[in-house]
């Protein structure tokens, strides 16, 4: 059990005019304050170094075809299903390449366990945050959508080998 | 035939600009809300947000119509009526403005010119508190009827001081004529009764906010005990007729109060002030109150029901008719006769 012992009012403030008068001048001075809101769709959300946003698939320095060998690690390691491959093979030197490579983005937790899981550095958890459509369907991404030039999640695979340099050596995305 | 034009043209006028106003009155009550929150408030419709109320009333009207069952269906639709209404009667007698000349018609401005307005107001203000209890009675909820009650007794309590401090007004005066009471504030500011009687003053605008149901005294609805009180059952347009008397109603009070008791249209210095300017000057200082009743709502937390009733008895009542007996002396040894 516990007494909370009442604080001993003073005469001012049990005469309450004194106090209403000093809450309405701090109401007053807060109409001048300056205002706290995030203005959403034109102010952005904040995009700090460990922004873990969205995954997205890196495309190899020709910008042309993905890093990714469809391996199937990264969809194993998916723990909510929403990774699917199919492979296909290629003439280029790695061989193998992905035919199809969607991520269900009403699925996907944003976990980053694909990004662990790659050992390609094929996919990377981008500072893309905003997800809205109208269907379902829509929010299926292929590969179309997932594809992005290396250099635009540079800032992420820097920050990934940065906290994963114990453990992990740096390989070649090639 | 142009008498008549010119009062169809007041009338017109004054409740536009009441209705239009109490449109842009739930604007500044989201608006300082959000200011005095750090927020920004709506800015999305229209310029600064100035559409918003338009963009309301879309909504409402495309909201479901909904009568519960058990409901007295009678009263259940008269209700916002009842409480709508009385507000928009009382505006009626409120002087605008001074004696003024329009389109030759030599007039004054308010609607309606009468004797007793003083006691006209309280009478027919009085009725609005039976749209709520009506509304409370009839919505066959016991949250709504709590509200209703709350409502009753408070409005009851609340009334006497509101009274007591018109009736001190009326005895300074030596009229019941809105207009007399205005005309003697005229000349020097401490002429204005707000200095003349700060404490009926002061009583007659905590008694106004437990009136008009507004923070720190708005029990009828009071959120967190019972849902939203009388208007619990109430949705689409009936909803807003309630929340439009409920905005007429404030309105109304910020301009009595500025009748009795900041001189109403009265420019101090300026006597025989041109309308326009008066007009000006009633509507600064309506602004002004209409302010307070935002201000106070967003820094005062709610009182508990029996301090409300301990306050409205044991303090308001006592005071404000020592109020009365004071200046009633005062005016019979003639300390106010000039």
């Amino acid at each position: 059990m516990v007494i909370v012992k009442r604080k001993e009012l003073s005469l001012r403030e049990r005469l309450y005019l004194p106090e209403v008068v000093r809450a309405l001048s701090f109401t007053f001075r807060a109409l001048f304050k300056r205002k706290i809101t995030r203005q959403y769709p034109e102010e952005g959300l904040p995009v700090t170094e460990v922004t873990r946003g969205q995954p997205r698939l890196t495309l190899l320095e020709d910008g042309e075809n993905l890093a990714c060998v469809s391996c199937g690690l990264c969809e194993a390691a998916c723990p909510a299903y929403a990774i699917t491959i199919d492979g296909q093979e290629t003439d280029r030197f790695i061989e193998r390449e992905p035919e199809r490579f969607e991520i269900d983005m009403l699925r996907c937790i944003l976990c980053g366990f694909c990004e662990e899981a790659c050992p390609k550095d094929a996919i990377f958890m981008s500072d893309e945050l905003e997800l809205a459509d109208f269907t379902r369907e829509a929010l299926i991404y292929d590969i179309d959508k997932l594809k992005r030039p290396k250099a635009a999640l540079q800032k992420r695979i820097d920050y990934f080998y940065k906290v994963n340099d114990r453990w992990r050596k740096p390989s070649s995305t090639s | 035939m142009e008498d008549f034009l010119v009062i169809l043209l007041k009338v017109a006028a004054i409740y536009g600009g009441v209705i239009g106003t109490a449109a842009l009155y739930t604007l500044a009550e989201r608006k300082v809300a959000a200011w005095i929150q750090y927020r920004i408030g709506p800015n999305r419709v229209g310029p600064w947000g100035l559409l918003q109320p338009l963009a309301d009333g879309v909504k409402f009207i495309f909201k479901e119509e909904l009568v519960p069952a058990g409901a007295n269906k009678l009263l259940f639709r008269l209700a916002p009526m009842m409480s709508a209404v009385p507000a928009m009667l009382t505006i009626a007698v409120v002087p605008f403005a001074g004696d003024m000349t329009l389109f030759g018609v030599d007039t004054f401005g308010a609607i309606a010119k009468i004797d007793m307005s003083a006691f006209y107001v309280v009478a027919i203000g009085g009725l609005g508190v039976y749209g709520i209890i009506l509304g409370g009675w009839s919505s066959n909820s016991k949250y709504s009827l709590m509200g209703g009650l709350r409502a009753s007794a408070q409005m009851v309590s609340y009334e006497l001081s509101l009274l007591l401090g018109i009736l001190s007004i009326v005895v300074v005066s030596g009229s019941a004529d809105l207009y007399d009471i205005v005309d003697a504030q005229s000349g020097a500011i401490w002429r204005w009764n707000a200095f003349q009687q700060p404490l009926a003053f002061g009583l007659f605008v905590i008694a106004t906010f437990a009136e008009t149901n507004r923070h720190p005294f708005d029990f009828a609805e009071c959120e967190p005990e019972l849902v939203a009180g009388f208007h619990t059952e109430y949705s689409s347009m009936k909803f807003a007729l309630f929340f439009l008397g409920e905005y007429c109603a404030m309105i109304v009070m910020a301009s009595l109060t500025t009748t009795f008791f900041l001189g109403g249209f009265e420019v101090p210095f300026w006597a025989d002030a041109p309308w326009v300017i008066q007009l000006a000057a009633f509507g600064a200082k309506t602004a002004f109150f209409l302010f307070l009743f935002l201000w106070v709502r967003w820094t005062l937390p709610r009182f508990r029901f029996d301090q409300l009733m301990s306050l409205g008895w044991k303090v308001m009542l006592p005071l404000s008719l020592l109020n009365v007996f004071l200046y009633g002396a005062l005016t019979s040894f003639g300390a106010f006769g000039d």
